[in-house]
């Protein structure tokens, strides 16, 4: 794509997001959302190859709906209530359409179905943008509207965290995973908003952190199916050692980094009485976990059959610059002890 | 509920109905696109006309500049997917399954 263009689209991505974090009114908050759509569509279908153009086509209905139904909601609420401030949203049931128009957008269940075919059609760095980026501005909007009400949000969050982990069960097509396990997380985040929302903005930011590391071990091997994941020893040996720790710390094992979130969320949930729903998000987890760690097992504690000695691939200079990634991957292996400090920041 | 605010609430649940069970054809849902956003613009249209003031008569216009620019998607993705598929037809769209 000629740099101009390119630059212009990653500019308005940027405004975008930017737009809707600065707003207090919902019009342009709606306003930046579409921005973001409108910039990412051609970022996406680029290279014209079909699964992109399909994955394009399917993303843009999905979210023009939602962004639809966002606006309709904050009209109707308008007249309603007379209010377009974000902050004070008091009629129930345009709250409650906001609330899963936003819920589309980001993909929860049971508004997921767009996610996982999305992301087979993308390469790997516009998954990435999908999954970090376009979350942003949505889930700001989500923390904004002061949740009090918390049924929807638990009846979300469950079912995501179901649907993430037994949608991803069959799948070999690692985006495929990457999405279910995006849904999943996210479902994490929004079971707890409603409770404590310095505890959801702390699962978002290491989900981010978690997925873009993930992302990036990814993109240095262009891996894209557990068959091209299990040829990585021969090309960078410390992926094989690096990426299943980060595929364990989604999973949420405890001396890694994606233990925290689960853990304070669980406590959270128990110290208001519901002791129940937490039992079923943490054993609905363990569907995550498990092809989680059929990707480590393919990637580390399998070798390819028909691979003799002496053909390993030359092992030319790496194309892409890993200081962000060394450092996310770090940051999610090794940021457990820092949770006291992190509590006392945060106001719990 | 007032009658206005009924009138395009009803305009806008017939066109979410009928882009989300769209069956055949990908323009048919690109026309539900539109419908919801004209519903829309004439909800944006009467709120500015239930005040005395200008204040708010720029949502509209703002509201068609951004409609404008989703048809333009809109029909700049099915021409690709014609191009693509063969077919604007949605059934064709199956490339991407599990």
């Amino acid at each position: 794509m000629a740099p101009p263009i390119y630059s212009a689209l990653i500019i308005s991505l940027g405004l975008g997001t930017t737009m809707t974090f600065a707003s207090t009114h919902w019009y342009l908050a709606w306003m930046g959302i579409e921005i973001n759509t409108l910039a990412i569509i051609p970022l996406m279908s680029q290279n014209h190859i079909p699964r992109a153009t399909e994955a394009t086509t399917k993303y843009f209905f999905a979210q023009a709906t939602a962004s639809a139904t966002l606006l309709f909601a904050s009209i109707s609420n308008a007249f309603l209530t007379g209010e377009w401030d974000i902050l004070q949203t008091p009629n129930t049931l345009t709250y409650s359409l906001i609330t899963l128009a936003l819920a589309m957008k980001i993909g929860l269940a049971p508004l997921h179905s767009w996610m996982p075919e999305v992301m087979q059609g993308l390469s790997l760095l516009t998954g990435l943008i999908l999954s970090t980026w376009q979350k942003l501005a949505p889930l700001y909007l989500i923390y904004q509207i002061q949740p009090t009400n918390s049924n929807i949000f638990i009846v979300l969050g469950l079912l995501s965290i179901i649907v993430g982990g037994w949608g991803g069960f069959n799948q070999v097509q690692l985006r495929k995973i990457l999405a279910y396990s995006s849904i999943a997380h996210l479902g994490w985040m929004i079971l707890i908003l409603s409770f404590s929302p310095p505890l959801a903005l702390l699962t978002i930011l290491i989900y981010l952190l978690m997925t873009f590391s993930l992302f990036s071990s990814f993109m240095l091997t262009r891996a894209t199916h557990i068959n091209s994941l299990a040829t990585t020893w021969a090309k960078i040996p410390i992926l094989t050692i690096s990426t299943p720790l980060i595929l364990l710390s989604l999973g949420g094992l405890p001396p890694l980094t994606g233990f925290m979130p689960k853990w304070l969320i669980l406590q959270e949930l128990t110290k208001q009485d519901l002791a129940p729903i937490a039992t079923l998000a943490a054993l609905s987890s363990l569907f995550s976990l498990y092809f989680y760690l059929r990707l480590s097992y393919a990637m580390t504690l399998t070798m390819p059959p028909n691979n003799p000695a002496g053909t390993l691939p030359w092992r030319l200079n790496p194309r892409h610059n890993t200081t962000l990634m060394s450092l996310a991957t770090t940051s999610t292996i090794c940021l457990l002890p820092v949770t006291p400090a992190i509590m006392a920041m945060l106001p719990l | 509920m007032t009658p206005a605010h009924f009138a395009f609430s009803s305009a806008f649940m017939l066109g979410l109905a009928g882009l989300a069970f769209h069956r055949t054809h990908f323009i048919s849902a690109l026309l539900c696109l539109e419908g919801l956003m004209l519903s829309l613009f004439i909800a944006l249209s009467l709120w500015t006309l239930q005040f005395d003031s200008m204040n708010s008569a720029s949502m509209p216009m703002i509201l068609l500049a951004f409609s404008a620019c989703e048809a333009g998607t809109g029909l700049a993705l099915l021409v690709a997917t014609t191009r693509t598929h063969s077919t604007n037809r949605l059934k064709n769209l199956n490339l991407l399954q599990c």
